[in-house]
Formats: structure tokens, sequence, C-alpha cells
């Protein structure tokens, strides 16, 4: 009864769609295993010599990916402690003005992020002394701030402040109620928004094509450069090995936090 | 007392961190561009062909894939919110997994099947359809699949927010009161919905917008877009005042976009802005 009135046109839709979705992955992985330069079908064998590619340093692969994870594991890091005042400060407490300051908190998420690239390459060619570190850094750590303050405010909007002032009255002081009952009950929402800001930061091109150095390039911009100069299946050994990246993280996400949260 | 005194200690490292690294750049690069050159840079831009002939591929781009974007993923996700078959959430994974895939490398998947050796060309020459390879790389069209293939996601994901909220027997007393299906659809269930059409409706289009990823593999070089049109300024044309001038216009452009939503609706908008890079 409860699929009978689903139309069959939406069905053949949703199969449609969801091919089309999965098509380009399916292609990727199955070309990371040719033996051929350039992928044929059928297939004219089995190869996993691409894959030792990859791990080879003359391509820089595993350089980038070093580089990407530091730049978002340290955005990340910093933006957690940012987003959690902020959306303790815009939850907590009711003043004039709160909204703006909201809206302060998530501006950057308004602003394209080539523009922000620009902006800040300016600035950076103005004042100097910034390494490719640092550039990238300041710059993913903006442009991922807003999804962070997101997932922190929608959380502490259902959170229960009597339990704060149950454990002050008790005689915790204020830093113990902050880290012994607020922080560990919105623990999994800060975490559900910070793997996907990491993810975020992680695949950025945009902003890094203009902000990282020669010396600093991430693994997306390897990638592209990569693509520019050589189009062999060792791009798709790397983008097959992200691809099982995403797949163990979404299978993480559904063990713990459940999926459906995205569909709200 | 005390509370006020938190409240401001708590603002303050996220305030400060943002007024340095994103607001004083935002203004002082926009103040420096106006007072070096005063307007000339974005009245060259809005007079000059070539810069307009960007602005406009850029909007007619993003506006198809919205609309493409709405017919595909309306269904999908009405579907989505309607079974409660296992499908679902296999739908559900196969919609949030190429989400965690980086642009790049679904672009990259894109060349492997669209390129001149590319597995459509094998395939079509195989079956004899055409006898020299078809050019589907470094076309519009191409830059409108790869843009829908990253977009159609954001899309289902509004819409099945919304759809999933309207109560069946709504439908049910439509259907009752002797309305047919395009009448059910058009009457109830289209208007109902609205909210997540818009909302998803605005995503889709910020986002190609300021694409720059797609446009840049699955067009070439040849294919300028805003976002891609200041990269190329800054890294090979060397012209900074260009690349400030497109800047600040995209930058304008998503402003207006989201200031007339937003009146539009009153306010009501739930996820303006947001989204990763396309």
């Amino acid at each position: 009864m409860r699929d009978g009135h689903v139309n069959v046109f939406c069905k053949v839709m949703a199969v449609l769609t969801m091919l089309f979705l999965v098509a380009p992955l399916v292609v990727i992985v199955f070309a990371s295993f040719t033996p051929t330069e350039v992928v044929v079908f059928p297939p004219q064998g089995f190869s996993t010599r691409w894959y030792a590619n990859v791990f080879s340093p003359s391509t820089h692969f595993m350089n980038g990916l070093w580089k990407s994870l530091q730049v978002g594991f340290v955005a990340t890091l910093v933006d957690i402690v940012l987003g959690v005042t902020a959306s303790l400060c815009v939850t907590r407490y009711d003043f004039k003005g709160k909204g703006a300051l909201l809206a302060y908190f998530t501006s950057p998420l308004y602003v394209p992020s080539v523009t922000l690239a620009f902006v800040l390459l300016q600035v950076f060619s103005q004042i100097g002394g910034f390494s490719g570190f640092a550039r990238v850094l300041i710059g993913h750590a903006v442009l991922i701030l807003p999804y962070i303050v997101r997932n922190c405010v929608s959380v502490l909007h259902s959170f229960d402040w009597s339990l704060e002032d149950a454990a002050a009255s008790l005689g915790a002081s204020p830093v113990q109620v902050l880290t012994k009952v607020t922080l560990p009950l919105i623990r999994p929402g800060v975490v559900a928004g910070a793997v996907l800001a990491f993810l975020y930061s992680f695949d950025e091109v945009a902003l890094t094509s203009l902000l990282s150095t020669p010396r600093f390039v991430t693994l997306p911009i390897r990638l592209m450069n990569y693509m520019e100069l050589t189009f062999d299946p060792t791009l798709a050994a790397v983008s097959t090995l992200l691809i099982l990246g995403a797949l163990a993280i979404i299978v993480a996400m559904d063990k713990t936090i459940g999926l459906d949260m995205f569909l709200k | 007392m005390g509370r006020k005194r938190d409240a401001i200690l708590l603002a303050l490292p996220a305030g400060i961190a943002l007024a340095v690294c994103f607001l004083a750049p935002m203004v002082w690069i926009l103040v420096r561009t106006l007072a070096e050159d005063g307007l000339t840079d974005f009245v060259g831009f809005m007079t000059d062909p070539f810069y307009l002939d960007i602005l406009w591929t850029t909007v007619r781009v993003s506006l198809v894939t919205t609309a493409l974007a709405l017919l595909i993923g309306y269904p999908v996700a009405y579907y989505m919110a309607r079974t409660s078959s296992g499908f679902r959430k296999v739908m559900i994974v196969v919609i949030l997994f190429p989400f965690l895939v980086s642009a790049v490398v679904r672009s990259y998947g894109w060349m492997v099947i669209l390129g001149t050796n590319g597995l459509l060309n094998q395939f079509l020459q195989a079956v004899g359809l055409t006898s020299a390879p078809v050019k589907f790389m470094n076309t519009e069209g191409a830059v409108i699949l790869g843009m829908l293939h990253l977009l159609i996601p954001y899309m289902i994901l509004a819409l099945v927010a919304v759809l999933q909220g309207i109560d069946k027997n709504v439908e049910l007393a439509a259907y009752s009161l002797g309305a047919n299906p395009l009448q059910n659809f058009l009457n109830v269930t289209l208007p109902l919905s609205l909210p997540g059409i818009l909302n998803g409706c605005v995503l889709v289009f910020t986002l190609s917008m300021t694409s720059y990823v797609t446009p840049k593999l699955l067009g070439g070089s040849k294919f300028r877009m805003m976002a891609t049109m200041v990269v190329q300024e800054v890294n090979v044309n060397f012209d900074i005042n260009a690349a400030a001038a497109i800047s600040y216009i995209l930058l304008v452009a998503i402003l207006l976009v989201q200031v007339v939503v937003t009146l539009a609706t009153n306010g009501r908008m739930r996820r303006l802005g947001g989204g990763r890079d396309a």
C-alpha cells in the first residue's frame, strides 16, 4: 500500500539517476586495472602497475596526500576551537544582535572561494613572509569555519541547558561544566561537522590553485597538474584509492551517526 | 554581568580570526582596487564583449544546470521520500557517496568516458554509429553533464528534506475528492514542495556560478567561466586588475541571488549558501 502510489516513472528516473551517479566511479575503478596506457574496453588484461606508480616518489602523489592531510587536520582542529566557542556564544546567551553575529560567523559561505583566494593572494603579496602551508591553511580555515559553526549551532539548539545549571548547582566550576558536561554531550554533532569540513578542505581546488606554491602542492592540485601533462591510468589508481577512502567514511558515518541526518 | 563577559569572551576567537583573515582582506583589496583605478576595471569588464560573453556563459550554464537538476532530481526525490523499501538505503548511499569524492576525481571519470579515445567513442565506433571520433570533451555539453553529476545530489537532498515532510494523507484526500494524478501533483504536491525547490535551485545555481574544477577539466582552456577566468588572469595573463573586477563582480552576483531570494521568501530560507567546490 505504501509503495502502491509511487509512480513507475519516478522509480525509473531514480534507477537511471543512480546509474548516472555511479557510472564514472565504476569506470575509474575499472580503468585503474587496465594494463594499457589508453583505457580500452574490453580490457587487454589485468595490471596493478599504475598503483605502483602512485606510490613512486617521482609522481609526488604521496607528497601531495601528506600536504592535504596536514592542511585538513590543522584547519579542522583550529576551526573546532573557533567554531565551538562561537556557537556557544550565539546559543547559550540571549542578546541583541545574536542573529547578526551568527551571520557574521557563517559569512564566508556567501563568498565564492575563488574571490576569497584572489583577495588573500593580494594580501599575501603585500605583506609577504607566508609559507605555502600558511597561505593555504588560512584560506581553508576561513572556508570551512561556517560548516563547523552551522553543525555546532544545530546541535546546541536542541541542547538541554538545564544540565549545565544542574552541574553548576552541584558545585562544578564554569570550566568543569564546559569540559565535563556540555562538550561531551555535543561531541557527536561536532565530530560529524568536523568530518565534513575536513573533507571539504581535503578536496578543495579553486582556492588552493591560487594560494598554493610550487613547493606546497596538495593532492587535488597535484592530480590536476599531472592530468595536464600525462593522461595515463595512474590517475585512475589514485582516484580509486580516494573513492575507497570515501566509501570507508560513508560506512563509518552510517555505523556511528547514521546517514539520515543528511536528509533533514 | 558575568554572563555578558562570558558571551563576549566566547565570541572573540572566531570574531577576531574572521576579522583579520576574511573581513579586513575583503574590504582592503576592494578599497585598494577602487582607490587605484576607480571604477575603470569594473566598467571595463561590463563594456568588453569578451568579458560579457564569459559572464553570459556562466549564467547560461548555471541556468541550464539548475533547470535540468530540478527536472531530473524532482521525481527521484519524490520516489525517495515516498518509498520505504531497501532501495531507499541504497539511494542514500549512492547520493551521498559521490558527495565525498573530489570533483577532480569525478571529472576525471567523465574524461575517460568522453575523451577522443574515450569509452563512449570506442563504443560508437565499434557498433558503427560513427567512423571518426565525436568531439564530446571541451564542449559546453560536457561541462553541463559534469556539473549535473556534481550538483544533482544537492538538489535531491534539498527536495527530499521537504517532500518527506508532506503528509501523505493530503495527497490521498485530493485523490478521494476526485483529483487525477496530474491535478494532484500540480495543485497539491508541487505547491507544498516549493520551499525545497527554491532551496535546491538557489544552491545548485550559486554552486554552478562559482564552479571552477568542472569547467576547467571538461571545458578545456578555451571554455571560460567566471571562476576559471580569475585564475587565468592571475596565473596566465598576470592581469591583477581584471582578476579583481571579475572576483568582486562574481561576489556581487552571488550576493544578489541570496538577497533576492531572502526578500522574496521573507527570510524563510533554511539552506542558503554552502556546498563544496563544483
